[in-house]
């Protein structure tokens, strides 16, 4: 028999390293000759997006388009040290950092129109659609490109960082301010259990993401159709099964992971509530996206078949084990 | 604010290159005169061994097996450096290197490593992080096998439950998993023109990489160079470094590119694994549904190495509330060495696992109040300027209530669960 059970997984996360280690990111911007805009920073891009969307936060500081941006991440002899790319920390701390050293190239290149104009006040400098703007006449500007050129054989190239703020638990009470920011994530599913086999198909799957502010949305949405993946793999099918040591699945023959036919189309609802200490409002989301899926199915299990999985995954032989107990006791 | 980038659906800057294959991933690196590495891997969980490698290195092609005694700083470690490089004489997991063989192509490599002859003397082993911290346990470190004790205190539980009209109490138990990225490691190291080694590899984090190649090599770090190409996923599982030292070292004495490529296989045991935890879980409500107290004991199993157990397990056990107000909260949290493949970063690191606990606490507790798990989450729900169970404020950017009350529209979950499934 197919039954039917809905079910919510509601979660948060705090992101960085935390616990009031000292989480740096560092990073360099330059001015090019042709007026683009080069940073340069150790910040991994896995697939997550990093390059796009931290090119996004220094386009959108220098009010420049997204090809008006190279990004340089690839080894260590030109980039300073951005952290690792994990805790979901590179949107909101290398983010905060690129856009840190955005505004101060733009500040330095705007003392360097004041100087050519012949003004004392570059923060009256104004910027429109990628030019500088001359403070008392409005129809003088220079173009990027002739910033560059004033400075001539000098590049104009800025270096600076960002840190995030915790602070170390007590070792005791566990009490202090370990994270920030934190992220929060609900899923809501809806399985059909096949009680004959003990398989459990996903049928329907909602995700909210808070993201304090979407960067880019459709990213956004790739990140949380590939958490929903990982979430379902580790509820339903995962293990690397370990028998005194050594792991029975260790490939993918017998280390199941889900595949299209698994998934429904999921829902994917983007929730924006800008942060304040992030760059234009924006958290992280790598890992937030995951973590209501498990729960969530667990839950839906519950509500379709009335037996608790309190171990995953939920592989077929071992739900149909728990239905033969329930029955037992439901007999009694 | 009016933004014109930022929220805009740009093309990823790096997306040509992946759809079209022109992206370098280190696996699509050759080199001139390049040579092959390949790696001995323990298949004892727990022992005492010692290599014979005569036979393997007449084998032809083989240009130097490398051993222990070949690393001039023999650990590493994201936090501890509790990884030998190549072990010396113990190996404390499956899968531990106990050799890098190198030779002129990867079929001579492959052949001479099968060629060395290993001799274990087996040593008890532990498989269960409760074990492991038991008196008498067999020791997988010296120093015991407790890396990490976590503890939260907050109100008082014992009144918590008191108070508690209804209280669930429940064991739950997740896996060892993998993070089955796309793209098994594969690097490649050579020799710049002022000694310099650089190491081509996919990770996480090039700049501690280069930190981690240079104290074992006992270079000074401007000597080393790492090169992150392009990047076959990760989640966590290419955080501690696996092949990176193995082929500086290599290439520092042979003068020559070298290159090694793992399969799928070898690549589940060369990289971390999601910590399995058992999570006892007792959370109490009054009549209302309000969340008055929860207690929490969670052991965590890093298996051989610490990795970042310390930090996965603190995460676990500041998240073991979940998103909600509980006035009382009491956590003990334990992190154990095992002979168990070791594990470490994976997505969500700790916050993972914890929900999947306090998730089937919620839906528990509001069955035995008759009401609604979407009324006891909305109940209890983090709004802004609520406090955690670490006394943190959430002062800002709070917006669960708004992600519950949309997912509860789009699945049609209007007043009760129960009543609205079929």
């Amino acid at each position: 028999m197919k039954k039917k059970g809905k079910g919510i997984g509601c979660t948060f996360y705090g992101t960085g390293y935390g616990n009031g280690f000292p989480d740096v990111s560092r990073s360099i911007a330059q001015l090019e000759r042709d007026g683009s805009v080069t940073v340069y920073v150790g910040a991994t891009e896995v697939g997550q997006g990093a390059k796009t969307v931290l090119s996004q936060i220094a386009a959108e500081v220098m009010a420049l388009p997204l090809s008006g941006i190279h990004f340089v991440c690839e080894n260590t002899d030109e980039t300073p040290d951005a952290g690792t790319a994990a805790a979901s920390r590179q949107t909101y701390n290398t983010g905060n950092a690129i856009k840190r050293t955005a505004e101060l190239l733009l500040k330095e290149m705007k003392v360097t129109a004041a100087r050519h104009w012949g003004v004392s006040t570059p923060g009256r400098i104004s910027m429109d659609s990628g030019k500088l703007v001359h403070p008392e006449n409005a129809a003088a500007t220079l173009s990027y490109r002739e910033v560059a050129m004033i400075k001539g054989q000098e590049l104009l190239r800025v270096e600076d960082s960002f840190t995030a703020m915790t602070t170390r638990l007590d070792d005791e009470t566990g009490q202090g301010n370990p994270y920030w920011p934190y992220t929060f994530n609900v899923y809501g599913v809806e399985v059909e259990v096949d009680t004959d086999t003990g398989k459990v198909s996903v049928v329907k799957a909602v995700c909210a993401q808070d993201v304090g502010r979407a960067v880019n949305p459709k990213l956004i949405e790739g990140q949380m159709d590939g958490g929903f993946a990982m979430g379902l793999g580790y509820a339903l099918m995962e293990d690397v099964n370990l028998q005194q040591g050594h792991m029975k699945h260790d490939r993918y023959s017998n280390y199941l992971i889900p595949t299209a036919m698994d998934l429904p189309d999921l829902e994917k609802i983007i929730v924006e509530a800008p942060e304040s200490t992030a760059p234009f409002g924006a958290k992280g989301i790598g890992e937030p996206v995951m973590l209501g899926v498990a729960p969530a199915i667990l839950n839906a299990i519950y509500d379709a078949v009335g037996v608790r999985m309190t171990e995953i995954p939920v592989t077929p032989d071992r739900l149909l084990v728990a239905l033969k107990q329930h029955e037992g006791k439901e007999g009694i | 604010m009016a933004l014109r980038v930022v929220g805009q659906n740009e093309i990823r800057v790096d997306g040509k290159a992946k759809v079209t294959g022109k992206a370098l991933y280190p696996e699509d690196i050759y080199m001139d005169n390049m040579v092959f590495g390949k790696t001995l891997r323990s298949n004892r969980p727990h022992a005492h061994f010692t290599l014979n490698l005569e036979q393997a290195s007449q084998m032809p092609g083989v240009l130097r097996i490398f051993t222990a005694s070949d690393v001039p700083h023999n650990a590493h470690g994201v936090l501890f450096k509790d990884h030998e490089v190549i072990c010396r004489d113990k190996v404390r997991r499956v899968g531990d290197p106990m050799a890098f063989v190198v030779a002129e192509t990867e079929k001579e490599a492959t052949a001479a490593r099968d060629a060395i002859q290993v001799s274990y003397e087996d040593l008890p082993a532990v498989f269960d992080p409760e074990e492991a911290l038991k008196p008498g346990a067999p020791l997988v470190h010296e120093q015991g096998n407790l890396v990490y004790r976590f503890k939260l205190r907050r109100g008082d539980v014992a009144a918590g439950f008191q108070e508690s009209h209804a209280i669930v109490e429940q064991e739950y138990r997740t896996p060892m998993v993998d993070h089955a990225f796309l793209q098994p490691e594969s690097g490649l190291a050579y020799m710049e023109e002022d000694e310099r080694v650089v190491v081509c590899a996919a990770t996480q984090y090039p700049h501690f990489d280069q930190l981690e190649i240079a104290e074992a090599l006992a270079l000074p770090t401007e000597q080393v160079k790492v090169v992150n190409p392009a990047v076959g996923g990760a989640f966590g599982g290419r955080e501690d470094v696996t092949m990176q030292i193995h082929l500086a070292l290599a290439a520092q004495h042979l003068k020559r590119p070298v290159k090694t490529t793992y399969s799928r296989e070898e690549s589940f045991y060369a990289h971390s694994k999601r910590h399995a935890m058992v999570m006892r879980l007792k959370t109490g409500a009054d009549r209302e549904g309000n969340l008055l107290a929860t207690q929490v004991t969670i052991y965590s199993d890093t298996g051989a190495y610490a990795s970042w157990a310390i930090n996965v397990l603190r995460k676990a056990g500041v998240h073991a509330t979940g998103p909600y107000v509980i006035p009382h909260v009491h956590v003990d949290g334990y992190s154990a060495y095992t002979n168990n493949p070791y594990a470490g970063a994976m997505r969500g690191f700790g916050a993972t696992q914890i929900p999947i606990a306090h998730e089937m606490q919620m839906d528990a507790l509001a069955e035995l109040l008759g009401i609604s798990p979407l009324e006891i989450r909305l109940k209890n729900a983090f709004v802004p300027g609520s406090v955690t169970a670490t006394g943190q404020t959430l002062s800002e950017s709070v917006p669960l209530v708004e992600c519950l009350e949309a997912v509860a529209e789009k699945l049609g979950l209007k007043q009760s669960l129960r009543e609205v499934s079929p």
